[in-house]
């Protein structure tokens, strides 16, 4: 905040010198003058001008931190895509706050029950708890840690090594296209590329605006000789072509 | 229901419903029918699949059946069937059940002699699998017999069994139908295999991403159990978490145990000290599944098909760009020219038959000029590839082969635990040369600095998964050479595949249809109907639609 001001007032103190400037050099005018007024009025214009430039650059460097901290005050807003206004219109809210804010965690304690407290407990109950919340919440992670041996590390650890796992929220659907070698053949980068377009999901990210499907490349669904395939929550489709890919995501609707 | 039928039955494997099975099954049943509900036949191309059993015995096959068809399927039965097809090379052991019984009804499976190939001692099971010479069907090829005698021998009393259903490896899928379509099969033959060694306790160790094959194991394993045919043994179903090293013995115990997947040094082998330091035998599923037909048919029945070194039979994935994909049993010895023409059918649309990819990230391509090469461990060893689970994925003339090391290089990468150095840095590196490749700036010593990573790579790697990561590319560097060259000296991609070295342009060919244009996802091509059409290079994504939409082959790849 505080530096956000004084780049501003650096700035605007900037502008005001080489107006002035400027306006002293437009208003005089060139005339015959004797020599040596001649020669005090030349070095007083070159000294200005190595005090604009000097100016100048001072200028540059104050805008530009003017601008970068001035953008943290601003509230950042996301470039929207196109189509993507309809589809926020439909699903009003902040967009990442999918998390409920109070988790209830009954579920970890029941599970814990069940499945049991061991480390060799750690991957089945992570992935109970992923098909209960439908990934995995810090919080429900914290209460496995303090319900069973397994310790926060161990649980970094296995959340991260398997492709399986996901720590930040998901969509509603989750759309896994197959990436397996019979897919990759026939043409799975172009229905991948043609279902970002169709969600309008931006480059980075995996999920769309209005968080109905995120997209997931899968190492091989299994379902070889009806390449290329994907698998819409638990419902595969086959022998897609792009047109078909979108069609396919009806099936949620 | 015409005179004579007695069963009707529908595969709903994950291909099945994959291909709108369960539509075709509602209207059986509401045409009228009693229909069975089984697995899947190898015949995934032509799901949905419907077979009619008539009283004789006689087998009639309804491929490709919608909904609108099944009404005539059973009340007109005979009309459209289609003669069975000729079982040409196939020789089926491990399928013999598969899109016959009903997985989820044990009843099925006894009928068909299950469960009853116990009447031996350990001793003789082990000997009669040791001469079958049956080898682990998992990649490896180590010998079952020996791995069991290994197991009996070991200490102690407590003893485990791991089944290991943890396919991984991209374009095989047999033991997600074996899984889904003759649960009980798999069942029996770790039974067998706890028998011999001695284990009370067993684990089945299957993919997340194959629900069904869960779902129809965890079933029979109640239905076993509560008719008393599992005996003493406990058998307990782990879902795999998606990581493709865990198909690696050692770190699929890692991961029963609850860490993370990462390969431990060998020996001591998990035979010795495997799953909470006991005496562990692990058997892939197909391995699993071959071991009560040996049992009930005598290991020479086994051992007289195949090759010296292979004996009995191999399944394999067909994929790819084949007109019959889908899964099929040969005995080993068989060609690969076999496989592709004769029970693939052929390449699709005609084109040219390139190569086949065997044994998936762990394995090579072949070119078609050895596609005399029969299957078995040594043979495909000797060209560089590997037999693998049995990833068969056709490539046509319209692949590129340093795309498929790329895409092989990206896999291994990805799935690589990260213990060894060569393996998590060595294939990073391989990586980002294939990628500069394939966008056309390759150094000019890129090939030779490839062949110097994927040699320190193999050979600085604990497991299978960084020893083999190499191949794809050595077995493309050492067949398709020339491509590699074209795309590092002339910025040229052959196959026209590499979006980045590839444009396209229309042909005087044009008719001026607007197919293209209206194909085009991202409006590259303007709509001008009649009139010749333009590609627009700056918005053009490299998608191939528009070439596959054109009607008159009129766009051509620069």
């Amino acid at each position: 905040m505080m530096k956000t001001l004084i780049a501003g007032a650096l700035v605007a103190l900037c502008v005001a010198i080489l107006v002035v400037d400027y306006a002293m050099a437009t208003r005089q005018p060139f005339a015959a003058r004797p020599a040596a007024e001649q020669k005090r009025v030349t070095a007083a214009r070159l000294a200005r001008k190595s005090r604009d430039n000097a100016v100048a650059w001072v200028l540059i460097a104050a805008a530009a931190t003017f601008l970068t901290f001035a953008k943290g005050l601003v509230k950042p807003e996301k470039p929207s895509a196109p189509g993507e206004q309809d589809r926020q219109a439909k699903a009003p809210g902040p967009l990442r706050s999918a998390t409920p804010p109070e988790l209830d965690l009954s579920f970890v304690d029941q599970v814990v029950a069940k499945i049991g407290r061991g480390k060799e407990a750690g991957i089945p109950l992570l992935q109970a708890i992923q098909k209960h919340y439908r990934y995995l919440p810090d919080e429900a992670l914290r209460r496995v840690c303090e319900l069973t041996e397994i310790t926060p590390a161990e649980i970094a650890g296995t959340s991260s090594f398997y492709g399986q796992f996901r720590r930040s929220p998901v969509g509603e659907h989750i759309v896994r296209v197959c990436h397996g070698t019979a897919c990759h053949v026939s043409g799975a980068r172009q229905i991948t590329e043609e279902l970002r377009r169709y969600l309008a999901i931006p480059d980075g990210e995996d999920t769309d605006a209005a968080r109905m499907f995120t997209l997931d490349e899968v190492a091989c669904l299994g379902c070889c000789s009806l390449a290329p395939v994907l698998m819409v929550d638990g419902h595969t489709a086959g022998k897609l072509t792009p047109a078909t890919a979108c069609d396919s995501l009806k099936v949620t609707a | 229901m015409r005179r004579g039928a007695v069963e009707i039955r529908i595969g709903l494997g994950s291909c099945g419903v994959a291909s709108g099975g369960e539509a075709v099954r509602d209207a059986l049943v509401r045409a009228g029918a009693t229909v069975k509900t089984v697995g899947c036949n190898g015949m995934c191309y032509r799901e949905p699949l419907v077979e009619v059993v008539e009283a004789d015995g006689r087998v009639a096959t309804y491929a490709n059946v919608t909904p609108e068809m099944a009404r005539g399927i059973v009340r007109r039965h005979g009309w459209q069937a289609e003669p069975p097809a000729p079982p040409k090379h196939q020789h089926r052991i491990v399928l013999e059940n598969c899109g016959i019984v009903d997985p989820l009804n044990i009843d099925d499976y006894l009928a068909r002699d299950g469960y009853r190939a116990l009447t031996m001692s350990p001793d003789e099971v082990i000997a009669t699998i040791s001469e079958s010479g049956l080898r682990g069907r998992g990649g490896a090829g180590f010998p079952t017999g020996r791995k069991w005698a290994l197991g009996r021998a070991q200490a102690g009393d407590v003893k485990y069994v791991i089944c290991n259903g943890d396919e991984g490896d991209p374009g095989a899928f047999m033991d997600r139908l074996v899984l889904e379509s003759d649960p009980h099969r798999v069942l029996e033959g770790l039974a067998i295999a706890a028998y011999a060694i001695g284990a009370a306790e067993g684990y089945l160790y299957i993919r997340a991403e194959y629900p069904l094959a869960v779902h129809h194991i965890r079933a029979a394993i109640r239905e076993a159990a509560g008719r008393g045919l599992l005996g003493r043994l406990h058998l307990e179903v782990r879902e795999g978490a998606g990581a493709f090293v865990c198909g690696e013995e050692t770190a699929l115990i890692q991961s029963l145990e609850g860490k993370r997947g990462m390969p431990k040094l060998r020996p001591p082998y998990p035979v010795e000290r495997g799953f909470r330091g006991r005496p562990t035998v692990i058997n892939n599923v197909e391995t699993l599944a071959c071991v009560p037909w040996i049992i009930r048919h005598g290991a020479g029945a086994f051992a007289a098909l195949g090759t010296k070194s292979s004996r009995g039979t191999k399944v394999f994935a067909l994929a790819g760009k084949i007109n019959r994909g889908g899964l099929i049993e040969v005995p080993m010895g068989i060609t690969i020219r076999e496989v592709v023409e004769d029970i693939g059918g052929g390449i699709k649309n005609g084109r040219a038959f390139k190569a086949v990819q065997l044994g998936g990230p762990s394995g090579g391509c072949i070119p078609a000029r050895l596609s005399d090469t029969p299957i078995d461990y040594d043979a495909l060893a000797q060209t560089g590839a590997i037999m693998g689970s049995g990833g068969l994925v056709v490539l046509d003339d319209r692949d590129c082969m340093v795309d498929i090391a790329r895409f092989f290089l990206k896999f291994t990468q990805a799935e690589s635990c990260g213990k060894c150095t060569f393996c998590r840095i060595g294939t990073k590196r391989m990586l980002e040369i294939l990628e500069r490749l394939c966008e056309g700036k390759g150094r000019p010593d890129d090939l030779e600095k490839l062949e110097t990573l994927a040699d320190y790579v193999g050979r600085g790697s604990l497991c299978g998964l960084g020893q083999t990561a190499p191949n794809p590319v050595l077995t493309t560097l050492r067949y398709f050479r020339e491509e590699y060259e074209a795309h590092l000296r002339e910025r040229r991609c052959p196959a026209g595949r590499c979006p980045a070295l590839i444009r396209y342009r229309v042909t005087d060919n044009c008719i001026g249809c607007t197919l293209c244009a209206q194909a085009c996802p991202v409006g590259a091509i303007a709509y001008r109907p009649y009139e010749k059409h333009e590609v627009d290079d700056q918005l053009c994504t490299r998608c191939d639609m528009c070439r596959q939409a054109c009607q008159d082959d009129a766009i051509e790849v620069l």
